[in-house]
């Protein structure tokens, strides 16, 4: 929950429309059960005066000149009921009673003063026989015997009208609220969602940037005018990143390329001295720098430029293009190089240089670790896979996570490589979506295989 | 053995010259179109290197002339951008082989050679490799001082290997200069003759030798002394 507030821009939204919806909802409720209870109040007081007033109406001279009320059977069925409902007190200007519903309330009332000007209201608690509350009033009124002070009252729990309307709400309307508040909740809930789209659409674009994808940049058209300086700025940091990361290839490319040259020039002077052993070993020395600028201007390139992978290719080919290069190396170290499984065409997609490259490279690397006076075996496979096996004194399972990182090497490292080589390869496979793996040669030493996917079908002409 | 070198950077001319001469061949290097125009037409050479990138215009053009004029001497290019599209250029064009700069002045040498080792050329009658000689025309094959007297399949398959040496020669290639179409073949067949020409190059010391390629073919190498 703590999580989910925290992180979540949406459910935090939702919440907080939630909360006041439920609060608006409650505050509407209160209000209304207020006012129905309010308005009960002043219509039964009008009530309440309208009948002071017709009482005091209903008082007349009566024998021997006293003022006297004479109730309509109607109205004394009323006053006069046993629930003791509605009570009365008619006094005249002095406060003599004239008239009174109950001889309770009689006796009440003829202690108080009596009314003014103003009505005033009063509550009676468990009063009577009945026990009941009352709240009633007292006001002055005109009649045939002059000012009167009339007092009516009325029970309280009596107050049906309230109760009715009170209930009438609830079956009828209130149970539909929380269907209404729902769905409003539920609107409310899918507009913060929908406003939201946005954000999420760019996060998932956002998600797809890594250094391969530099060149992708985010949309700016159509967003929520909040998140359009984000996004601006994201894609104004992009591009400098590109910039950057071109940047440093192209110093790299360029640096190599200046070093080929002084280093042809050093191997040739090399070439045309005599010499004794330390001659031969500068020139093995500048051979090494030689190979490391090729590589570096290789991973550069390969850096720099998306490799095209989409010709048909024969593995097989290649595995002859590439046995019958280095044989001659081969040879001059000692070693024997041997070609397998070329006599059938085994097609699969990429890029013929590329491929060439990451199997020169591995064929390299084999001659550099085989044992003097053995064989290397490059073999390609119906499966679109290429291997190379060398008699070497293998590759540890500890380091073999570590073989293909770029500059890496051995503890115990021969030959003179500067450990670009399977990093290169590794970079090759990438981009042409397949592998490079390396395993235990079976009788010693190690085998390299790089893992085309394959074509489904083979193309209509070699 | 004479060789044209039309090439404008003169630390490359430095080197070239001195490794070429070092090969022993006398070299003549010119830095123009012009220039190296001018001296093909004058004189004859075994081979010329032309630079496609020169200060007054497009190498290729002295390529076409040359080739337009029938002459037929062996031309390879050097080319700045290892760019597919100048190399296929090029040997369209009609020059025989390519290196992109900057290269091992080794490896020139050795393409150099290899131009020159095919038949006409002027290391392609005499065929040399370590002390082994064979006369394409006498068809016979000496090491050191000493004739050795291969068969003639096998004469046939040195000249092949030698004019090709240090590359590696594919089997099917081999069968197919020495077996015409219409005749069966045993697939044993060039083993067979290869590992009697190695017993004889051995028995008579020879400085060069035939490294069989598993799965590919054949290479004659020089050996290591």
């Amino acid at each position: 929950m703590k999580r989910l507030w925290g992180h979540s821009l949406e459910f935090q939204l939702a919440v907080r429309l939630a909360a006041l919806y439920i609060a608006a909802t409650l505050i509407i409720v209160a209000a209304l059960v207020y006012q129905a209870y309010s308005t009960a109040g002043s219509l039964s007081d009008m009530d309440l005066r309208r009948r002071a007033v017709d009482l005091a109406r209903l008082v007349k001279i009566g024998e021997g000149a006293k003022p006297q009320l004479e109730l309509p059977a109607k109205l004394a069925r009323a006053y006069q009921s046993p629930e003791q409902t509605f009570l009365f007190v008619v006094r005249d200007a002095k406060g003599h009673v004239i008239a009174s519903a109950t001889p309770e309330i009689r006796d009440a009332v003829s202690a108080w003063p009596a009314a003014d000007d103003e009505p005033s209201y009063f509550r009676l608690e468990q009063f009577g026989p009945t026990e009941q509350n009352y709240h009633g009033l007292s006001m002055r009124a005109d009649s045939q015997a002059g000012a009167l002070s009339v007092t009516v009252a009325r029970a309280t729990d009596e107050t049906e009208l309230v109760h009715t309307v009170l209930r009438e709400f609830v079956t009828d309307v209130a149970w539909t609220i929380p269907l209404i508040v729902l769905a409003t909740l539920v609107i409310g809930v899918l507009a913060i969602r929908g406003g939201l789209e946005p954000i999420r659409k760019i996060s998932s674009q956002a998600a797809s940037i890594n250094p391969a994808n530099l060149s992708v940049r985010l949309p700016e058209d159509n967003l929520p005018s909040e998140i359009h300086p984000l996004v601006e700025a994201m894609n104004r940091v992009l591009d400098r990143l590109e910039k950057g990361f071109a940047a440093q290839r192209q110093f790299t490319a360029n640096a190599a390329h200046e070093l080929r040259t002084p280093l042809a020039v050093i191997a040739a002077a090399l070439d045309g001295m005599e010499g004794n052993g330390q001659l031969a070993k500068l020139r093995l020395d500048v051979a090494r720098m030689g190979r490391l600028v090729e590589q570096l201007l290789r991973v550069a390139r390969l850096d720099a430029i998306a490799l095209d992978v989409s010709a048909v290719v024969n593995l097989s080919a290649i595995v002859t293009e590439v046995v019958g290069y280095m044989a001659p190396i081969a040879v001059a170290q000692g070693v024997s190089l041997a070609a397998q499984g070329v006599d059938q065409p085994s097609y699969v997609k990429g890029n013929r240089f590329a491929m060439e490259d990451a199997l020169r490279n591995l064929v390299e690397n084999a001659l550099m670790h085989t044992r003097p006076g053995t064989e290397v075996i490059v073999a390609g496979s119906s499966e679109g896979a290429v291997s190379v096996a060398d008699r070497g004194p293998g590759v540890p399972p500890e380091d073999r996570d570590h073989l293909f990182e770029r500059f890496w090497r051995a503890r115990d490292a021969r030959g003179s490589g500067a450990g670009l080589g399977l990093a290169i390869v590794r970079e090759i496979m990438k981009a042409h979506k397949g592998s490079v793996s390396v395993e235990d040669n079976p009788g010693g030493g190690t085998v390299f295989t790089l893992h085309f996917p394959k074509t489904e079908t083979a193309p209509l002409s070699a | 053995m004479r060789v044209l070198l039309i090439e404008d950077e003169p630390r490359l001319v430095e080197l070239l010259e001195a490794a070429l001469s070092r090969a022993g061949f006398a070299v003549d290097a010119v830095g123009t179109c012009s220039e190296g125009q001018a001296a093909i037409s004058l004189s004859p050479y075994d081979a010329v290197i032309l630079d496609l990138s020169l200060p007054d215009g497009d190498g290729l053009s002295v390529l076409k002339a040359t080739r337009a004029s029938g002459n037929r001497v062996p031309i390879l290019i050097l080319t700045a951008r290892d760019a597919v599209e100048d190399r296929v250029l090029g040997l369209d064009s009609g020059a025989d082989d390519y290196l992109v700069k900057p290269f091992a002045t080794a490896e020139l040498v050795a393409r150099i050679k290899a131009l020159l080792r095919r038949p006409g050329g002027a290391l392609g009658i005499v065929l040399q490799a370590g002390n082994v000689t064979l006369d394409t025309i006498g068809r016979d094959v000496k090491v050191g001082s000493v004739s050795i007297a291969p068969a003639r399949r096998e004469v046939a398959i040195l000249e092949h290997l030698m004019r090709r040496a240090g590359r590696v020669v594919p089997k099917a290639v081999l069968e197919e200069k020495l077996y015409g179409m219409d005749e069966e073949l045993d697939s044993n067949a060039i083993p067979v003759h290869i590992h009697h020409l190695r017993r004889k190059l051995l028995e008579a010391g020879a400085t060069a030798e035939i490294h069989t390629v598993r799965g590919i073919g054949y290479l004659l190498c020089e050996s290591e002394r």
